[in-house]
C-alpha cells in the first residue's frame, strides 16, 4: 500500500517545484546579464564602472523584489538611468577614459542627479497603487450611484413591484 | 314633495231631513298614490278591503284617461311571487265568467315605501257571492245554475285553456256577481299570488291538497274543474258542506270516502246535477270532467254518473301512530306527516309484509323490500339514505301524490315558488337544497311509472339545477335555481334597492338610478343575484363572464364584469348611464392597478372620469380592454424587471468585491509605475541623443 502523503507535504513539494521552475529561469537570465558585463569589461571598463556605481539603486531594486514580475526594478531602473544617461553620453562621445568616469563619481551633481532620479522612482512606485486604488475606487462609486439611480427612476416608471423577480 | 298629498277618506255619521243615515267625507292626509304606467293612479287611502285578497290588499284606481271608469288595484305582496305570465296572458281579455285585468306592472308603492307588483281590474258591478267559507251563499237551483253559473264559468276557463294559463283560484269567496242584477257570475283575480296558494283544501284536488299551500304548482284544466265542481255544490247547496272542519280531516274524508261523497254524502240532488258533480269531483284526474265534457252536459247529454274507483281496501289495517289505515294513499299520507315514526316501521320490514298479506300486492312489496335492502346496505350516510328509502316508498304506495320529503310537499312546477317564498323571508333553505342535491324530483319522476313528455322536461331541469347548485361561484348556487324556477320573478339583489326588474333590458337602468342612493361606496354593481339573474336569463351567452366574475383575481373579476355591463348598454341601451357609469368607476381600480407602468396607469386615470359623465360604460370597457396595450405592458414590465435584476447584480458585485479590487488595483498601479519609468528613460534618452546632434 502507497504510504498516503499529507496536505502539507504536497504543499511543500508543489511549492519547491515551482521555485524550481522558476529558479532555472532566473538562473539564466543573471548568466546572460553577467556574461554581457563581463564582455564589456575589457572593452568598456569606464562605461561599466559608470553604470555600476551610477545605478546601485536600480541593482537594489532588482535584488529587493519579490515576485516574479519586476515593476520596482522597471520603474526605478526607468528613473534612475533617465538620471545616469546624460553622463554616459557625454563619456561616450567625450572624454571615454576611467579617470574621467571617475571624475564624474566623484561629482556630487552627478551622484545627486542619478540617486535623486532613482528616489523620484521609488516615490513613483510606491504613490502610484495608491492613487491608481482611490481613482478605481471613485469610479466604482459612481456607476453604483448610476445604477441606484437608474433602479430608483424603474420604480418611479413601474412601482416596488419591478424590483421582485419575475 | 312633487304631489299633493291624498287624502283618506273617512266615514262620518249624520242625518239628512229624513233622519235617515248619510255618509259625509271627512278629509283627512296621509301618503301619495302610486301610478301605474303613468295612467293609473291607485289611491292609497281608498282601500276596498270587499275586493282584497288573502294575498294583496285592493284600492280604488283611476285612469287618467277615463276617470269614469269603474277600477280597482290589487297590491301583491312583496315576498309572494306573483303569476307574471298569467297577467301577460290575460290582459285585456274580456270574457263573461272573468273579471277583466286591465292593466299590471311594478308600482312604487309609498305605504311600503318600495316598488309593488300591481294589478288593476275593471270593478265587477255586483259584491262577493260568499265573504267568507263559513258564511252561508244563496242557493242557486239547477234550472238556474246553467245559465248563471256554468255557462259562463266554462266559457272563462277555455278562455284561460286557450291561452295555457289555468285559474287555479276557484272557489266561492272569489266569485263575483257580474251584474247588477247577479244574474251572472264571474271569477276574481288569480294572478296575484302564486298558483292555488290562496285555495283551501276543501277546493283542491286530494294530491293539490297534500302540498304546502306554496309548492302547488301552476296545475292545469283538470284541477280548476275540481275546484268549479266544489264551488257548483256549495251553490246547489246554498252552505258549506264541511264547514268547521279542518283541512287534515277534510283530506283524509275525501281520501276515505271521496270527493264527491265527502261534500254530498245523502243530499237528494237532481240527476243531471249528481252526473255534473261527479264529473267534476272525480279523484281521478283521468276520468275527471274537462271542458268537452262541461259542453256535452250543457247542450243536454246525459249519461251515467262517474262512479269512483276506489283503492283496494286492504284486509287488515296497517297500525300507525295509533291509527290503522286500510290503503296505500291514507297511510302514505299519514307517514308523510311523521316522517321520523315513518321510517321505522318501514326498515323493520312491517310494511312490506303488510302490502304482501294484507293488500296482496306482491309486486310492490317486492319493490318496496329491494328500495330497504339498497337503503341498508348503502355507503352513504345512514340518515339520508333512510331519508330517501322513505321518499321512495311513499312514492310506491301514492304514485299520484306530490313530492314528499321530509314534510315538504310539493309538485315539481310549485318548487319555483316555494323557494322563492322561502328565500324572499330569508328562510331556511336547506331542506330545498337537500332535495335538489339528493335528486328527490329524479326518483318522483322515475317511480311514477307512466311516461309523460312535460315530466321529461322538468327532470332534465332539475338535473340542470342540480349542477348550478353544485357550483359555488358567481351566478350559480342556490341564487341561480331560483331564477331558473321562476321565469317572472324580479331580481331579488338588494344593490336594486326598491327597483323592480323582471327582465334583463330593465336592469342596467335600476341600477343607474340605484347607483345615486348606494351607501357602500366600495361596493360593485354586482352581487350574487344580479349575477344568477342574468345568468338565467342569458343562458350561456354570459358562461365566459360568470366563469370570470368568480376568478380569485381581483383584475379578471372586474374585468369580467365590466365587460358584461358593457354588453349589456351596447345590446339593450340606454345610451346614457351616469349613475352606473360612475358605480362602475369603484371597480376599475383593480383593472388600472393591473397595469404596471404608472404612466399609463395615470393616462387611463385621467381618461375615465370624461367617459364617466359621458355615462358610456362600453367605452369604459374599451379603454380598459385593449389586447395590444396589455402585452406591450407586460413585455416591457419584464425587461424593466431584467433591467433592474441586471443592476442589483452589479452593485452587488461592486461592493462585495473591493478586496479584489485593492489588489488590482494595487498591480495596476505597480504596472504604471513601471511604464513610467521606462518612459521617462526613453524620454530622457531620447531628449539628450536629439540635442547632442542638434
Amino acid at each position: 500500500m502507497a504510504k498516503k502523503i499529507s496536505a502539507v507535504d504536497r504543499a511543500r513539494a508543489t511549492a519547491a517545484a515551482k521555485k524550481a521552475g522558476s529558479g532555472g529561469a532566473v538562473g539564466i537570465n543573471k548568466g546572460v546579464v553577467l556574461m554581457v558585463l563581463a564582455a564589456l569589461v575589457p572593452f568598456s571598463l569606464p562605461t561599466v564602472v559608470l553604470v555600476g556605481f551610477g545605478m546601485l539603486p536600480t541593482l537594489a531594486s532588482w535584488a529587493s523584489e519579490k515576485g516574479p514580475n519586476k515593476y520596482a526594478f522597471l520603474c526605478v531602473g526607468g528613473l534612475n538611468f533617465a538620471g545616469v544617461f546624460p553622463y554616459l553620453f557625454s563619456l561616450w562621445f567625450g572624454v571615454h577614459t576611467l579617470d574621467e568616469a571617475f571624475r564624474m563619481l566623484t561629482d556630487p551633481i552627478m551622484l545627486m542627479t542619478a540617486y535623486g532620479c532613482s528616489a523620484i522612482g521609488w516615490g513613483i512606485y510606491a504613490g502610484m497603487p495608491p492613487m491608481v486604488a482611490s481613482y478605481l475606487a471613485a469610479s466604482s462609486q459612481r456607476r453604483v450611484n448610476n445604477l441606484k439611480a437608474a433602479q430608483k427612476k424603474l420604480i418611479e416608471d413601474w412601482g416596488d413591484e419591478v424590483s421582485k423577480k419575475g | 314633495m312633487s304631489e299633493i298629498d291624498e287624502a283618506e277618506v273617512e266615514i262620518d255619521p249624520a242625518e239628512d231631513g229624513d233622519g235617515d243615515d248619510v255618509k259625509v267625507e271627512v278629509v283627512k292626509q296621509t301618503g301619495p298614490p302610486g301610478v301605474l304606467r303613468d295612467r293609473y293612479t291607485i289611491r292609497s287611502n281608498q282601500p276596498l278591503p270587499e275586493l282584497s285578497t288573502p294575498s294583496a290588499d285592493a284600492f280604488v284606481a283611476e285612469d287618467k284617461r277615463d276617470p269614469s271608469r269603474a277600477l280597482f288595484g290589487l297590491i301583491c305582496k312583496p315576498e309572494l311571487p306573483p303569476r307574471v305570465n298569467a297577467m301577460r296572458a290575460l290582459k285585456g281579455v274580456s270574457t263573461p265568467g272573468l273579471m277583466q285585468l286591465v292593466e299590471w306592472g311594478p308600482m312604487n308603492w309609498p305605504p311600503a315605501g318600495r316598488q309593488c307588483m300591481t294589478v288593476v281590474y275593471e270593478r265587477p258591478a255586483g259584491n262577493r257571492v260568499m265573504t267568507s267559507a263559513r258564511s252561508d251563499v244563496p242557493r242557486i237551483d239547477e234550472y238556474q245554475i246553467t245559465k248563471r253559473v256554468i255557462e259562463p264559468l266554462t266559457a272563462a276557463l277555455k278562455e284561460m285553456d286557450s291561452r295555457g294559463v289555468p285559474h287555479r283560484s276557484i272557489r266561492p269567496t272569489n266569485l263575483f256577481y257580474a251584474d247588477s242584477n247577479g244574474e251572472r257570475l264571474a271569477f276574481g283575480d288569480c294572478v296575484s299570488a302564486p298558483p292555488a296558494f290562496d285555495q283551501p283544501v276543501l277546493f283542491e284536488t286530494v294530491e293539490s291538497g297534500m302540498c304546502t299551500p306554496i309548492a302547488r304548482g301552476s296545475g292545469n284544466h283538470t284541477e280548476d274543474f275540481y275546484s268549479l265542481g266544489v264551488t257548483v255544490a256549495f251553490l246547489i247547496l246554498g252552505r258549506n258542506p264541511v264547514a268547521g272542519l279542518s283541512d287534515d280531516v277534510i283530506l283524509g274524508m275525501k281520501i276515505q270516502q271521496g270527493s264527491y261523497n265527502m261534500l254530498i254524502g245523502d243530499e237528494r240532488l237532481p240527476l243531471p246535477i249528481i252526473e255534473l258533480l261527479r264529473g267534476l269531483l272525480c279523484d281521478d284526474g283521468e276520468q275527471r270532467w274537462d271542458a268537452e265534457d262541461l259542453d256535452l252536459w250543457l247542450s243536454g247529454r246525459r249519461m251515467s254518473p262517474l262512479q269512483p274507483r276506489g283503492e283496494k281496501r286492504a284486509a287488515r289495517g296497517f297500525p300507525f301512530m295509533g291509527k290503522e289505515y286500510f290503503n296505500g294513499r291514507e297511510l302514505s299520507q299519514a307517514m308523510s306527516k311523521n316522517w321520523d315514526q315513518a321510517i321505522p316501521p318501514v326498515v323493520e320490514g312491517k310494511l312490506e309484509l303488510w302490502l304482501r298479506r294484507a293488500v296482496e300486492d306482491k309486486d310492490k312489496a317486492n319493490v318496496v323490500a329491494e328500495v330497504v335492502r339498497m337503503a341498508l346496505n348503502s355507503t352513504t350516510d345512514k340518515k339520508s339514505s333512510t331519508d330517501l328509502m322513505l321518499c321512495k316508498v311513499l312514492i310506491l304506495l301514492d304514485q299520484a301524490a306530490p313530492i314528499r320529503y321530509k314534510g315538504f310537499n310539493a309538485m315539481p312546477d310549485g318548487f319555483g315558488s316555494a323557494l322563492a317564498a322561502v328565500m324572499a323571508s330569508r328562510g331556511d333553505t336547506r331542506l330545498l337544497t337537500e332535495i335538489i342535491l339528493r335528486e328527490v324530483p329524479r326518483l318522483w319522476f322515475e317511480m311514477r311509472g307512466e311516461y309523460q313528455p312535460d315530466n321529461s322536461l322538468m327532470e332534465s331541469n332539475f338535473k340542470e339545477l342540480r349542477s348550478y347548485l353544485s357550483q359555488t361561484g358567481m351566478g350559480y348556487g342556490l341564487e341561480r335555481c331560483l331564477y331558473e324556477l321562476n321565469d317572472a320573478l324580479p331580481c331579488q339583489s338588494s344593490l336594486l334597492g326598491e327597483e323592480y326588474v323582471v327582465e334583463v333590458k330593465e336592469l342596467l337602468p335600476a341600477l343607474n338610478v340605484a347607483a345615486s342612493k348606494r351607501t357602500d361606496g366600495k361596493q360593485i354593481p354586482v352581487d350574487r343575484h344580479i349575477a344568477a339573474f342574468l345568468g338565467a336569463r342569458m343562458r350561456s351567452d354570459i358562461d365566459r363572464n360568470l366563469t370570470a366574475l368568480s376568478d380569485p383575481n381581483q383584475s379578471v373579476a372586474m374585468m369580467g364584469a365590466l365587460n358584461l355591463f358593457a354588453v349589456l348598454q351596447y345590446r339593450l341601451g340606454p345610451e346614457s348611464l351616469p349613475g352606473l357609469a360612475a358605480w362602475v368607476g369603484v371597480m376599475i381600480s383593480p383593472i388600472v392597478q393591473g397595469f404596471h407602468g404608472r404612466e399609463k396607469r395615470r393616462e387611463l386615470e385621467k381618461e375615465v372620469p370624461r367617459l364617466v359623465r359621458k355615462g358610456s360604460v362600453v367605452e369604459i370597457y374599451n379603454l380598459l380592454e385593449n389586447a395590444e396595450e396589455r402585452v406591450r405592458d407586460e413585455q416591457e414590465f419584464a425587461f424593466a424587471q431584467a433591467q433592474y435584476a441586471a443592476a442589483e447584480e452589479e452593485i452587488k458585485h461592486i461592493i462585495t468585491e473591493t478586496e479584489e479590487r485593492a489588489t488590482e488595483a494595487d498591480k495596476i498601479g505597480r504596472q504604471t509605475a513601471a511604464v513610467t519609468g521606462i518612459i521617462v528613460a526613453m524620454i530622457t534618452a531620447s531628449i539628450v541623443v536629439i540635442s547632442a546632434v542638434f
